[in-house]
């Protein structure tokens, strides 16, 4: 059995509810926990990080993509004579040169060929000039001429559903029904004192990333390098090894860090047609996107509409949650589930049913972005409990802590289980004996909830002096009123059952060590926290760690940075890895130095000596140095560590939570909205770096106002996008937001979790969204449509 | 041929026409910390001072700066010596991916050499021109609030 199920067991040694390790334990971490300033901060404040916009290779062309002006057609005949005898004019590809291999992203972001010859959103890709210059390239795109069979189109995702309607994938608009019921839906209608409809459309948020992205991509022979600002190293390189039916081994994915990425940067076309292009041409090729190409044409959040019902009994409990949920996935999405793990957070309602439909449009592609379906069908949720509870009247705390998830019970959503590649006989056999005594069933929740939190958030905030009542505002200053709101989010850390993260941890000659761990660097830290992670394991000084995230010939498989992954899943395989080199230090220098055995060894701030004090220490490079020295010793001069197991099969899977309140001042004559004072705590376990915590947690929450105050892609009835620039698509500015806005941690401990972390950055962004609007609900007793315009409230209120 | 004193030294450039004075010292002058984001003077990332003025850079055209000092994020400290700015940046940690963070930082140096002794509800005022999609804005206040008691203090 490997060290880690034995922590694993070790650690469930407490009761089901606390999960919480010894204080001293966690006081006894070096660097975990620790606010270091990030690895890349010096880059990053005098300008001198390369974002893909930035990398350049000698005598590179320059690509520019010729997208469809219609939202579905087909292309009956394409000429690119005209544009390839333009002096500068490398070549041009069209669906006549895509390779007949499709790729996918991350399971639900499916392609297809690079091109096939159908256009599918207004702005997908046609084809593509690769020339001495952009200008050139651009020039000539004009110079390709299309004979197109218009196709009809659809746009609204009830209508895609519909018999007769347009077929936008050979796979139909319409993915499986993803269901997730428990209980009996009649029995908790029966047992509801108080039931409340709902019916809720969302708007698509744009991911609108500062920093745009790019990608230079060179064949050498046979093989392919790829540069671009991409979140998931691994999994690009499997889109271009599937797109191009060639072996793994000859594409290098060299991903570089990118702007606030929040899942627009996994794979995307672009970066293939690039790859198409440098192939045609023989010669490095840069495609470098326009800001509206990157708020137009690659991604966006899924539209949603929710319809369901909440009931409870008169003391609160919550009989029933049923909700029918309706996601449009655009022309190339293919996810059939919406995060959903408000399912699991409200998960102690006695009887629940949750259906997601996903349906495509000719709308530009729909992919996950930060807090997916959290952020929508969550919110959703959480309007509806917080009308039970106002029906009630029931403070929304306490229903909260009545029926939201606490550790060891069950987590409603099956998610994982269509990803199984066992039955969950087999699975479950699988599980050590000590491990399935406990929590014998599929599955539990590992560790944290909202309970904490919510408690401490609410003392700090004051709540109880602050919240009047449902529909009450706290002060009424002529036209403006103040009144405060809570909301609670939670989110996945990483996605079971979807293949297992590695690492590689390499102790150097003299003493210092590199990490191997492919995920993104979108701001998130990560290369920071999980260097932390295996400073603190191997005992080597922080500032002697190293890490590469973005090479895939050096970093082992990973999903990447999605999912709130990295630092649970990743992190998890940095620890083993760390162990592992660790073990190998420990094995030389206990029998070459101390003639102990390893265990009886420790490493301390780089020097390695025995735990009991009995002989002095010696310095990692000096033991590293007798490696390098003694051909007997080892087999190079270091040493390299990787995980000696998978992640351990468990029935406990971890969600990170969190909990906002704010307060809101809203000018019932203008209908503006202002946030006045904000408060977020959340629960992810340890919290490996406070200061970048705090950023994860501080960023959600403005986030997910921006998408309740005032984001909202327009579509055009063409179905294009109508404000893909950052005039018409406001954007949070700080003075939108309290800059004196506080954060508060949870202080539970996961079982699996590396040193009891999991993951962070998506359930702010549900928390705020809730929040904010169940405070303007306070102040103007009228539940607003997000985004929450001066339009909109308004319009609730019955002014206009 | 145009002169231009970009970070205290003199160079000459060649721009076309319609260059932006952003492209031109990202390609000419190989100065990528002028981050290109919108290209619509909405986001700020491409912030340089232009004669001690802050400007959008990609809304300006090279030849505007014509025999002007541009100063760059470039310009004002390495990683050996930090500007207190910089510094501040890092200690508040008043960023994440840092795409935004050079036209930030410009911004800020603007407004304290205008305004030495702000409050947080100025500097967040101040730092309302330019957007930073992580959403770090509580740390840059308070890292142009720490900024600003260094530089007072430098000198005094």
């Amino acid at each position: 059995m490997s060290a880690t199920i034995n922590d694993l067991a070790a650690l469930r040694d407490g009761s089901k509810t606390d999960q919480r390790l010894s204080t001293p334990a966690r006081d006894a971490f070096t660097i975990v926990g620790k606010g270091v300033p990030v690895k890349d901060a010096i880059e990053k404040v005098t300008g001198s990080i390369k974002y893909g916009v930035d990398f350049a290779v000698p005598h590179m062309a320059h690509g520019k993509i010729l997208r469809s002006p219609h939202a579905h057609a087909r292309i009956v005949r394409i000429d690119t004579a005209r544009a390839e005898a333009i002096p500068g004019v490398y070549g041009v590809v069209t669906h006549e040169d895509a390779p007949g291999g499709t790729w996918e992203n991350a399971w639900f972001n499916y392609r297809g060929r690079i091109m096939d010859g159908t256009a599918r959103f207004v702005g997908d890709e046609i084809a593509a000039v690769a020339a001495v210059s952009a200008e050139i390239a651009e020039h000539a795109l004009a110079a390709i001429d299309i004979e197109w069979e218009i196709l009809p189109a659809v746009f609204d995702p009830h209508e895609a559903r519909k018999p007769g309607a347009p077929q936008i994938r050979d796979e139909g608009n319409e993915r499986d029904a993803y269901v997730v019921e428990w209980g009996d839906i009649a029995e908790g209608h029966d047992l509801a004192d108080v039931l409340v409809e709902s019916d809720v459309v969302f708007a698509s948020q744009q991911y609108a990333s500062i920093g745009r992205n790019a990608c230079v991509a060179e064949w050498m022979n046979d093989r392919v390098t790829l540069w671009t600002s991409s979140q998931t190293p691994s999994e690009l390189r499997d889109g271009v090894h599937e797109a191009f039916e060639i072996p793994l081994s000859k594409v290098r994915v060299m991903a570089l860090p990118s702007g606030s990425s929040f899942g627009s940067w996994w794979s995307a076309n672009f970066m293939l047609v690039t790859v198409m292009l440098a192939k045609k041409i023989r010669r490095a090729v840069k495609i470098e996107l326009s800001n509206a190409e990157c708020m137009g044409t690659v991604k966006r959040r899924h539209i949603e509409h929710t319809r369901g019902r909440m009931g409870a009994k008169r003391d609160g409990t919550l009989t029933l949650a049923q909700f029918d949920h309706v996601i449009d996935n655009g022309a190339y999405g293919f996810k059939d589930d919406v995060g959903f793990f408000c399912v699991d957070m409200w998960g102690r309602a006695l009887h629940g049913d949750y259906q997601v439909h996903a349906v495509n449009t000719n709308l530009v592609t729909a992919g996950c972005m930060r807090g997916v379906g959290d952020i929508t069908l969550g919110s959703a949720v959480e309007r509806t409990a917080n009308r039970v509870a106002a029906e009630l009247d029931i403070d929304p705390i306490e229903f909260r802590l009545k029926n939201q998830i606490r550790p060891g019970e069950p987590l409603r959503m099956r998610h994982s289980l269509h990803n199984m590649d066992c039955s969950v006989e087999e699975y479950l056999a699988g599980i050590p004996e000590e491990l399935r005594a406990e929590w014998p069933e599929l599955f539990h929740l590992s560790s944290g909830s909202t309970a904490e939190i919510l408690t401490t958030g609410a003392e700090a905030f004051r709540w109880s002096e602050r919240w009047q009542g449902w529909g009450k505002p706290d002060s009424v200053d002529g036209p403006l009123r103040r009144a405060v709101g809570v909301g609670t989010g939670a989110h996945v850390c990483g996605v079971e059952f979807e293949g297992s993260s590695s690492a590689v941890v390499r102790i150097n000659g003299d003493g210092s060590a590199k990490v191997h761990a492919s995920c993104g660097r979108q701001g998130q830290g990560s290369e920071t926290t999980l260097s932390q992670v295996a400073a603190e394991e191997l005992g080597i000084p922080f500032t002697m760690i190293e890490i590469e995230t973005g090479d895939t010939d050096s970093c082992p498989w990973s999903h990447g940075s999605l999912a709130s992954n990295t630092l649970y899943r990743i992190g998890w395989a940095v620890r083993a890895a760390a162990k592992d080199a660790k073990r190998q230090l420990l094995e030389i220098a206990g029998r070459e130095v101390f003639h102990l055995a390893p265990d009886e060894l420790q490493v301390v701030e780089g020097v390695i000596a025995p735990v009991d004090g009995s002989q002095p220490g010696v310095s990692v490079e000096d033991v590293m140095n007798m490696l390098r020295l003694a051909d007997t010793l080892g087999q190079t001069s270091s040493i390299t560590g990787r995980p000696a197991t998978p992640m351990p099969p468990s029935t406990a899977f971890a969600r990170h939570f969190a909990a906002h309140f704010a307060e809101v001042e809203v000018d019932i004559e203008t209908g503006e909205i202002r946030l006045t004072d904000y408060l977020a705590t959340q629960d992810s376990g340890t919290i490996v770096n406070p200061q970048v915590m705090k950023n994860q947690v501080i960023g959600g929450a403005i986030c997910g106002a921006g998408f309740a105050l005032f984001e909202e892609l327009h579509f055009g009835d063409d179905g294009r996008v109508l404000n893909a620039n950052m005039l018409d698509y406001k954007l949070l500015r700080c003075a939108d937001f309290p800059h004196q806005a506080g954060v508060i941690f949870g202080d539970s401990y996961d079982p699996v979790g590396p040193f009891g972390a999991r993951g962070a950055g998506e359930a702010p962004m549900a928390a705020s969204v809730a929040a904010i609007q169940a405070a303007v609900f306070n102040a103007t007793g009228v539940w607003v449509e997000l985004p929450m315009t001066p339009e909109r409230v308004l319009t609730a209120m019955g002014v206009i | 041929m145009i002169i231009v004193r970009v970070n205290g030294r003199e160079q000459t450039f060649e721009p076309a026409a319609d260059t932006s004075l952003a492209n031109m010292l990202r390609d000419e002058a190989g100065l990528i910390g002028v981050r290109v984001s919108c290209a619509e003077g909405e986001c700020g990332a491409c912030t340089v001072l232009l004669d001690e003025q802050p400007v959008t850079s990609c809304l300006m055209l090279a030849h505007q700066a014509a025999g002007r000092e541009v100063t760059t994020i470039e310009g004002f400290g390495s990683p050996e010596h930090l500007h207190p700015i910089q510094q501040a940046f890092i200690e508040e940690q008043g960023f994440q991916c840092g795409f935004c963070t050079p036209g930030f930082i410009i911004a800020a140096a603007a407004f304290l050499a205008e305004n030495p002794s702000p409050t947080e509800a100025e500097a967040s005022i101040a730092m309302s021109g330019n957007i930073c999609r992580c959403g770090a804005y509580p740390y840059i206040v308070r890292a142009v609030m720490t900024a600003a008691e260094r530089l007072r203090g430098a000198t005094a």
